[in-house]
């Protein structure tokens, strides 16, 4: 006969191991329409994402969601009842699922599209800074912190990007940040030689300010923050639109190479369908009508440049002249609108930070690039004055690793 | 070098013009802008439409000659071959469709034309030829014997073997493929071919290389989701490859990139198509072409003692909103510069032999109410080049 004890202990041999809880993640969004990036990004962590030759269905389940605007096309009601969770009147209320202290593993803040207004500098003015500064203070009443995602720059403020990356320092919670551009496909499929001595670099990229000009700017810093010694800071920048911008001291080699990666230069090919060297002379200067060039001065004594060259091609395009190595250059590939892929490149370094409580690459590489967005802005606002920029003295070491989709 | 083209029409994004264009304009090539070391000093145009460019591209490149034949194209108007090399592209134009649904393009017409004054020249210069060789398998076959027994190099093919891949990976020389399969779109003798190619480019590449094909059986409409249901093809590398897409329509309103369920791919896709062929080595392929699902080519393979499915996309930048260039065709004229200067094809023209002989073996079994084909004549074996040929630098 059985003793209670052996029962208890073979009956619980019997039963199914409990399976671990999916992760619970709270979605902090501005708005949740139809290609929206609170509606890409959100509903992968929904529905799966492609992934290395697999649909995965990561391991969390969406708890609860915040939308600060419901604009016409609102999915936010449609996806709660969907799929189970609540949408919350405020951010408090979202990560706390209703409760008094914080009751999901991992927050995810997109703020980007709806209805904002711009300051003076032309930037839009999203909250992020406000939404997270709503879930430090519910992790501050919680005394527990779970990781954050802050979809593109952290905020149109440098002041309160710091801000936001001291208060994740401070109460140890990782924190990711930025633009898919750095985790997309490349073409050709190569990164930056680590530790490679980078003598200039520039970047080509078209779509306006200030959303295209940081995605073109966190491509930008990707590549650039793999050379010698890693990412020391920037001393000085300068934004040149009109003639300026082609007088800017960038090198014309490399604006070559990067607009031999393009698959969408304007003007003749639409036309007529033909090749054309978009640099032979006079082509670019009558197709862009409003050049912008972002002279960025690194602190090690790097130059790089943003031309942001609409008009002339639709696609992101870098080059860098490397010592011993001539001119690498390569395209990051945004993949076609509606299933824009490259976001599914980013919700798995999302998602991997949300499962390892470690961020696969380091925040500060947007903290940088939010301010160096800020910064040139400012520069052009200022009658395109060169700024210095000591508060961009942002250092850190990149991960060795690559990063993007291969 | 000089170098003639052939081609049946030339408008904008026609093959013609994405080909010819990058010879005389230059193309972006590994980082820089690539102008060809050859003087393309010929051109011939089968239908000059309303649409047509090729009289803007003489005016703008007045080294080149517009010819009204094809004996003139390769003489410059003398009594014996004149060029060291010869562009065919025989793709587009208003042609006749035989019974079975194949646009009679004239390919091999042009290529009897070409080696008319191959043979009267007693000089036989290296000829490419754009897409599958003729939609005729016994022309097809001449054209190789042909250029077998004059010795001249000859390629041939899609743009997809040579495209970038997202991801840029390459079957290692050597695997045990075990099976294969290939999602793309576009309709019969057409896109197939370039789905056929893109299986066949990665699967010459297992152990033992290219075995020929032993027979071929398609399935269209109703019978392809019956074939599906039964497992005629493995259901995990069609999902494998669907997983590379970067163009899967939506299943349902309101949501970007979803994956969808076996009843939403029969909503979406109204008349699939697949080929299901076997290799004479065993190895079983599959080409599904699915209008409605996708707009572009993806390879799956299961590899013996590998756990995970080998899967890609071979990317194409396509001018139909995505992009303004085909820069697909800019790795394809890349390896015929490759040929005219070497004198060597850069992969054999046995692939595109038994790709031609596999969409003709494919257009045939729709044809006979979807009946398996045995495809003897396919008995092609040889072997892939070592070396990578798609475009990673």
């Amino acid at each position: 006969m059985l003793t209670r004890r052996e029962f208890v202990g073979s009956a619980a041999a019997l039963l199914p191991v409990a399976p671990k809880k999916p992760l619970r993640v709270a979605v902090i969004t501005t708005i949740y329409k139809y290609l929206s990036h609170g509606q890409h990004i959100g509903d992968r962590f929904l529905i799966g994402y492609p992934h290395d030759g697999e649909w995965h269905k990561p391991d969390v389940q969406v708890v609860s969601l915040y939308v600060d605007q419901k604009p016409e096309g609102d999915l936010s009601e449609e996806r709660a009842r969907e799929f189970g969770f609540r949408v919350y009147p405020t951010i408090a209320e979202a990560l706390c699922c209703g409760g008094d202290k914080l009751a999901c593993d991992a927050v995810l803040i997109v703020a980007e599209h709806g209805d904002y207004p711009r300051n003076d500098n032309g930037q839009i003015l999203y909250p992020r800074y406000e939404f997270f500064e709503q879930c430090v203070k519910v992790f501050e009443k919680s005394a527990r912190a779970v990781p954050v995602y802050n979809d593109k720059h952290l905020s149109y403020s440098f002041e309160k990007a710091q801000s936001m990356v001291a208060a994740s320092r401070k109460m140890k919670f990782p924190m990711l940040g930025g633009s898919s551009l750095p985790v997309t496909w490349r073409l050709p499929s190569i990164d930056m030689p680590w530790g490679a001595h980078i003598e200039e670099a520039v970047m080509v990229g078209e779509g306006g300010s200030d959303p295209m000009d940081f995605h073109a700017l966190e491509a930008l810093q990707c590549m650039v923050e793999r050379r010698q010694r890693g990412e020391t800071g920037v001393s000085a920048v300068q934004m040149l639109t009109g003639d300026a911008a082609w007088k800017a001291g960038w090198s014309k080699d490399l604006l070559s190479a990067a607009l031999s990666r393009s698959d969408t230069p304007l003007g003749l090919t639409v036309k007529d369908g033909r090749t054309q060297d978009l640099t032979a002379p006079g082509v670019l200067e009558s197709l862009v009508k409003e050049p912008a060039a972002y002279r960025i001065e690194y602190r090690d004594g790097l130059r790089a440049t943003l031309l942001m060259l609409d008009g002339a091609v639709k696609d992101f395009n870098f080059a860098a002249r490397v010592r011993g190595a001539g001119i690498l250059s390569t395209q990051f590939l945004l993949t076609p609108v509606p299933n824009v892929t490259y976001s599914a490149c980013l919700v798995s370094k999302i998602e991997q930070m949300f499962m390892t409580r470690r961020a696969p690459y380091p925040i500060e590489r947007t903290l940088l690039t939010s301010g160096i967005l800020e910064s040139c802005l400012t520069s052009k606002k200022q009658n395109q004055q060169r700024l210095e920029t000591p508060h961009l003295a942002v250092t850190y070491r990149p991960v060795r690793e690559p990063q993007y989709a291969a | 070098m000089k170098l003639a083209a052939l081609v049946t029409r030339y408008f904008k994004y026609s093959h013609a013009q994405h080909i010819v264009d990058r010879f005389l304009d230059g193309y972006g090539w590994h980082g820089e802008y690539h102008h060809p070391p050859f003087d393309l000093v010929s051109l011939y145009v089968d239908q000059v439409g309303n649409d047509d460019l090729s009289r803007e591209r003489g005016a703008r490149h007045p080294s080149m000659r517009l010819c009204s034949s094809i004996a003139e194209a390769l003489t410059l108007g003398g009594d014996k071959l004149a060029v060291d090399g010869v562009v065919l592209v025989g793709e587009h134009g208003h042609y006749p469709k035989n019974e079975k649904g194949q646009t009679k393009y004239p390919r091999y017409e042009f290529f009897r034309q070409i080696v008319d004054v191959y043979r009267s020249s007693n000089r036989a210069v290296p000829l490419f030829s754009d897409k599958h060789l003729s939609w005729n398998w016994d022309w097809a076959k001449e054209m190789y014997d042909t250029s077998r027994a004059m010795e001249f190099p000859f390629l041939a093919g899609s743009s997809l073997p040579v495209t970038w891949r997202t991801p840029s990976v390459e079957m290692p020389l050597g695997s045990p493929i075990r099976e294969a399969l290939c999602v793309g779109y576009g309709g019969v003798d057409s896109y197939d071919f370039h789905a056929l190619e893109t299986i066949q480019c990665m699967v010459e590449r297992r152990r033992g290389g290219e075995s020929g094909v032993r027979w071929l059986q398609a399935y269209r409409g109703e019978s392809f989701w019956e074939a599906l249901s039964e497992g005629i093809w493995p259901a995990d590398l069609m999902q494998a490859a669907l997983c590379r897409s970067h163009t899967l329509t939506p299943a349902r309103p309101g949501f970007n990139d979803m994956f969808p369920s076996r009843d939403q791919m029969r909503a979406l896709v109204k008349n699939p198509v697949a080929y299901v062929y076997e290799h004479e080595d065993g190895l079983r392929s599959t080409m599904l072409l699915m209008n409605g699902l996708v707009r572009d080519f993806n390879f799956a393979a299961r590899l013996g003692g590998a756990p995970k499915i080998f899967s890609t996309q071979m990317y194409l930048p396509m001018p139909d909103g995505r992009t303004t260039l085909a820069n697909f065709f800019s790795p394809l004229v890349a390896n015929m510069e490759q040929m005219f200067l070497t004198g060597v094809p850069p992969y054999p023209i046995e692939r595109t032999l038994l790709t031609t002989g596999l969409t003709a073996a494919g257009v045939e079994s729709l044809y006979q109410d979807q009946k398996r084909i045995a495809t003897p004549h396919l008995s092609i074996r040889y072997q892939p080049p070592k070396e990578s040929t798609f475009e990673r630098a």
